[in-house]
């Protein structure tokens, strides 16, 4: 059928040789025009390097998190505003359709920098708004990265603001928490309903027990504390603040080894107990109130880096 | 007659059989419809990932019975120090010397274009700082010369310079500060507070407001520590450092106790009939609450007693007994915070110093109201950490707004004396107490004092790190109400000032 | 009496089926270039005046002019297939040949898929389409990339459309081009018994009104004024 001879005609194979050569041809126009294409092109056929970024680097570390954060959302997989990709390294050096937007070591000529430093006014300022704005520190962040050579591999740049840091909410555990509260579950029940208001543990999410005896008053001594035997492991805090016990408890007390803050101030407990509360490894908060002491007394107490509160201040 | 009682009575059959009729047609198809809607449901996604929504059901007898946070909190009380009418940053933390400079100036028509201001018309002039400012503590942080007792407690503090809001009016923007909404009716801060933890003393009540210099209301009245759509037993109990601490709690003059104690006996019987009737457990709730009361009468009129405390500690808060003075409202609060009270509220009223007579101006009445606060709140302060109560207790002390850096002219005059208008943009509050960092500053204004220039800190925000130190993700104490799980921080999301924490 | 000299060209195309090719041209080029040079405004318009457009070609494919309706053109696969391996022999179409009428489905349809994804498509900041807040914002997100992936599709389809073209004038001798223009194809090409009908343009413009209107109408439900 090829009827190469006729004039005005091809032959189907010239045609369609033709056809993927123009094909080719309207790629690498393309590739030409959109500098960003053409690189990823290449990149995608393996003939130019992809730009990598280490993962302890200060862009991995503090700049592509402002990023994601700020600019993916347009910038990105779902969306290419501009054909401009923020959400990698190597798009980030890409750029956009109209060519780079990061110029190693001149921050100021940058298109990116030159944009997010744009005041909010400015219709082409970045983020536009609407959306989040960068803090003046993440712009510094991003000049000064900008300006250092707008590296994937440097892990600090001098100067730069310190990270703000995160806030982390636990996340509840209730398996593992009612694992943990298991072996004392009975006796804190027992002892939550015989003495109401005195016996909680400190979180939901927790298996750890605080002690606060403080509005019983006299009504609460020695042997009410000491009935607390079998959960000492497991007691964080005592407030004994204003309750009629007495020195007789201070070995039970320090022999708590989780015991973190104690409040005796108004108790029966003297000077002489302190001492024993020499022995805990745990405690780092205690209340003396108005407690008769002296410095000797407190000393080496404060030299396990216990918190002393009340003496003098108190009368 | 005879007609009129047919139709009525006919009237009646029809609207009985309407709803019958209503019930049957439709109602069969509805309640399909509501069974394959709860069958098929998903349980609602929760904030905070997987995490199942918290259980704050009580024993209704005991509805401010303890109960633990989400998780381990920081501190496990508030003393909250509402400085009313908005004390003037620029005159006691947030340090401007370029305003100083360009005292008396115009001021710039940039700071005036598109703003409304509460009473300031025209082009005011530009008011620096009226007091001499330095650096104090450790910590070097920034005061005027107006608190020198505070000053010795500089280095406890977090000073926020940076808190904004929305609202320039006193009553919506106090609404907003204490119930995290500008309108009324949302539970206040101490109902949230006692609502999710309850209140280790079942003698007192979870949640005590106590006012000085002002009459007993504030400009937004009683919402700002009621409970809203919360159960009204959350909400705050107001009560007097002088003379009957809660009105109307004492028995009158001619009841005795016992007395008292038959007449309560005889309501509680009254009450549980009722309850076996209806079964509402409001009912339950109420009884408790007569109880409660009773109660009360001995251990709040004891708590409130200033006149047990030692006469070093009266004169360190400077406290009076037997007037109603903010010295005496701090001494109270420590006193109840030993007690076990949750969330204690202090309001000082008088800090508007727009300059209009002569209290309120910035020369007289500014320096009025610190006199009258400064000492307290430092003694308070000193008190708290000298009994290990701070380093678990959160303080905080602030107004409802900032104020303008501009002198402000009523209807566009010159004042006589010196003031300032209401200013959302900006305000200072700090925090002191467990969970947050001592001895610094967070957030900054621009350099004329009228715009923030870095950490803006919302309400919101300071909600929710109130929120988080005791022991709550603010997205989880949530009450279902008007279709939406409410939260204190409202709707938007807030962040934690992470920059704070300890 | 002199016989008349047979006519050299038979009219084919009618002429909305001709107005409708090239606006629809016209305006994807209008499309494409508004999009990628932001003119988001300009993009609505065009997107839905190809809208209208659709709609008004459906109309016409079924009560259109003879080579105007989807019956005449539209074929089975097996047939279609036949067609391209030349099994047909040398057979002339008066309207679109079985690969042509596949191409005009193709095209339609890609082109629907691509409006209708652009009604509830967003761009992030400030442009939304008419539909765009009647599905949930992940929705809408969703369907803006399947609108760009979508484009990338139709550059596929539109370049095979030209080879195609190309081919028939460039290997086969044939010019498709030139009737779609004017109408009217060479009589040696188009099968002798045709009997083409055609349907008044009057009734096309009614079409077109209705469709229009309907353009208009999801416009205004985007809260966009004309």
């Amino acid at each position: 059928m090829s009827s190469s001879g006729i004039s005005g005609r091809l032959s189907a194979g010239a045609y369609f040789c033709s056809v993927a050569l123009l094909t080719l041809a309207g790629f690498a126009l393309a590739m030409f025009v959109r500098p960003a294409f053409g690189h990823s092109m290449l990149q995608w056929m393996g003939l130019e390097s992809v730009p990598q970024a280490e993962a302890r680097s200060f862009y991995a570390t503090r700049v592509s998190s402002l990023f994601e954060t700020h600019c993916t959302s347009c910038h990105g997989e779902k969306r290419q505003k501009a054909g401009l990709r923020l959400d990698s390294y190597a798009a980030l050096l890409r750029g956009s359709k109209h060519g780079a937007v990061i110029r190693p070591g001149d921050a100021r000529n940058s298109e990116l920098f030159i944009r997010i430093n744009l005041p909010a006014s400015d219709s082409r300022a970045m983020p536009p708004s609407g959306k989040t704005p960068l803090t003046p520190d993440d712009v510094t962040i991003i000049r000064l990265w900008i300006a250092q050579g707008a590296s994937g591999v440097r892990r600090t740049i001098p100067g730069a603001p310190q990270p703000v840091p995160e806030v982390k909410i636990p996340e509840d555990a209730p398996a593992l928490t009612e694992k943990l509260r298991a072996p004392l579950a009975a006796q804190v029940r027992r002892i939550q309903m015989e003495h109401p208001g005195i016996l909680s543990y400190q979180s939901r999410n927790s298996a750890w027990l605080e002690v606060n005896a403080s509005l019983q008053g006299a009504a609460f001594g020695d042997a009410q504390l000491q009935a607390l035997a079998p959960l000492r492991a497991r007691i964080v805090q005592v407030d004994i603040s204003g309750t009629s016990v007495t020195d007789a408890s201070a070995p039970f007390l320090a022999g708590m080894p989780a015991l973190e803050v104690l409040r005796l101030g108004g108790s029966r407990i003297t000077s002489a107990a302190l001492a024993a509360l020499e022995r805990s490894n745990s405690l780092r908060s205690l209340t003396i109130g108005d407690i008769e002491t002296s410095e000797d007394t407190l000393a080496p107490l404060r030299k396990k880096h216990i918190v002393i509160h009340g003496g003098a201040d108190v009368r | 007659m005879e007609n009129e009682r047919g139709i009525h009575q006919l009237d009646l059959a029809r609207i009985q059989a309407q709803t019958r009729r209503h019930f049957l047609g439709w109602g069969t198809g509805g309640l399909g419809a509501f069974f394959l809607n709860s069958a098929l449901a998903k349980p609602p996604s929760h904030p905070g990932g997987e995490n199942a929504p918290l259980d704050f059901t009580r024993d209704p007898a005991t509805p401010l019975s303890v109960l633990p946070p989400e998780f381990a909190a920081k501190v496990k009380r508030v003393i909250y120090l509402h400085m009313g009418g908005s004390p003037s940053q620029l005159e006691l933390f947030d340090y401007k010397p370029t305003l100083a400079r360009f005292h008396g100036h115009d001021c710039p028509e940039s700071f005036l274009k598109g703003k409304r201001f509460a009473f300031i018309q025209g082009v005011p002039k530009l008011l620096g700082p009226m007091f001499p400012f330095h650096r104090a503590g450790k910590s070097g942080t920034w005061i005027s010369d107006r608190l020198p007792h505070l000053e010795q407690a500089i280095d406890e503090l977090c000073v926020i310079k940076s808190m904004k809001t929305d609202q320039f009016n006193h009553a919506p923007a106090q609404l907003l500060v204490h119930t995290g909404d500008s309108r009324t009716g949302h539970a206040s801060l101490g109902s949230w507070v006692t609502y999710g933890l309850g209140s280790e003393n079942q003698n007192l009540p979870g949640f005590i407001v106590l006012i000085s210099n002002g009459g007993t209301t504030a400009n937004a009245g009683k919402p700002l520590w009621g409970s809203g759509f919360l159960p009204s037993v959350y909400q705050g109990v107001s009560c007097r450092s002088a003379g009957e601490p809660v009105l109307y709690l004492d028995n009158p003059k001619s009841v005795s106790r016992d007395e008292r104690r038959k007449v309560l006996d005889a309501v509680d019987e009254i009450n549980r009939q009722t309850y076996d009737q209806f079964g509402n457990p409001e009912t339950v709730t109420r009884i408790a609450q007569y109880e409660m009361a009773f109660r009360m009468q001995l251990e709040a009129s004891d708590a409130m007693d200033i006149r047990r405390e030692p006469k070093t500690v009266l004169k360190r808060y400077g406290a009076e007994p037997g007037k109603t003075s903010y010295a005496n409202n701090c001494l109270v609060a420590r006193r109840l915070a030993e007690r076990g009270v949750r969330f204690i509220q202090l309001y000082h009223w008088g800090w508007d110093s727009h300059g209009t007579p002569v209290d309120k101006g910035l020369n007289v009445g500014l320096v009025g109201r610190c006199k009258e606060t400064d000492q307290p709140t430092a003694a308070l302060l000193a008190d708290l950490k000298a009994r290990g109560l701070l380093e678990d207790t959160l303080v905080v002390w602030g107004g409802e707004f900032g104020r303008t850096p501009m002198w402000e002219n009523r209807g566009g005059q010159e004042m006589e004396f010196i003031g300032r208008d209401h200013h959302p943009n900006c305000f200072t509050l700090w925090l002191a107490g467990g969970g947050i960092k001592k001895g610094i500053s967070h957030g900054e204004t621009d350099d004329m004092g009228y715009d923030i220039a870095r950490n803006p800190v919302e309400i919101r925000d300071l909600h929710a790190t109130m929120l988080y130190l005791l022991g709550f993700d603010y997205r989880r104490l949530n009450y279902p109400y008007q279709g939406l799980d409410q939260k204190l921080t409202g709707v938007k999301p807030a962040r934690i000032v992470s920059e704070i924490l300890a | 009496m002199s016989v008349e000299p047979p006519p050299t060209h038979v009219r084919v195309w009618d002429l909305p089926v001709r107005l409708f090719h090239w606006s629809i041209v016209l305006l994807i080029a209008v499309s494409w270039i508004s999009a990628d040079q932001g003119y988001m405004q300009i993009h609505l318009i065009s997107g839905l005046t190809i809208l209208a457009l659709l709609l008004f070609r459906i109309a016409w494919g079924v009560l259109g002019s003879t080579t105007a309706r989807f019956r005449d053109f539209l074929h089975p696969p097996g047939r279609i297939i036949g067609y391209l391996k030349g099994r047909d022999g040398n057979k002339w179409f008066a309207g679109h040949n079985p690969a042509g009428g596949l191409m005009v489905a193709a095209l339609i349809l890609i082109l629907l898929t691509q409006v209708g994804t652009g009604l509830f498509a967003n761009d992030g900041v400030r442009f939304r389409g008419p539909f765009a807040l009647l599905v949930s914002e992940d929705t809408s997100t969703w369907l803006t990339e399947i609108h760009g992936l979508v484009f990338d599709l139709i550059l596929l389809l539109i370049w095979c459309h030209i080879v195609a073209v190309g081919f028939y004038l460039l290997v086969k001798g044939h010019n498709l081009i030139a009737p779609m223009v004017t109408g009217k194809k060479r009589t040696e090409y188009v099968p002798p018994n045709s009997n083409l009908i055609f349907v008044r343009s009057y009734i096309a413009l009614l079409l077109f009104a209705v469709s229009a209107g309907i353009a208009v109408w999801v416009m205004a439900q985007g809260g966009y004024a004309l």
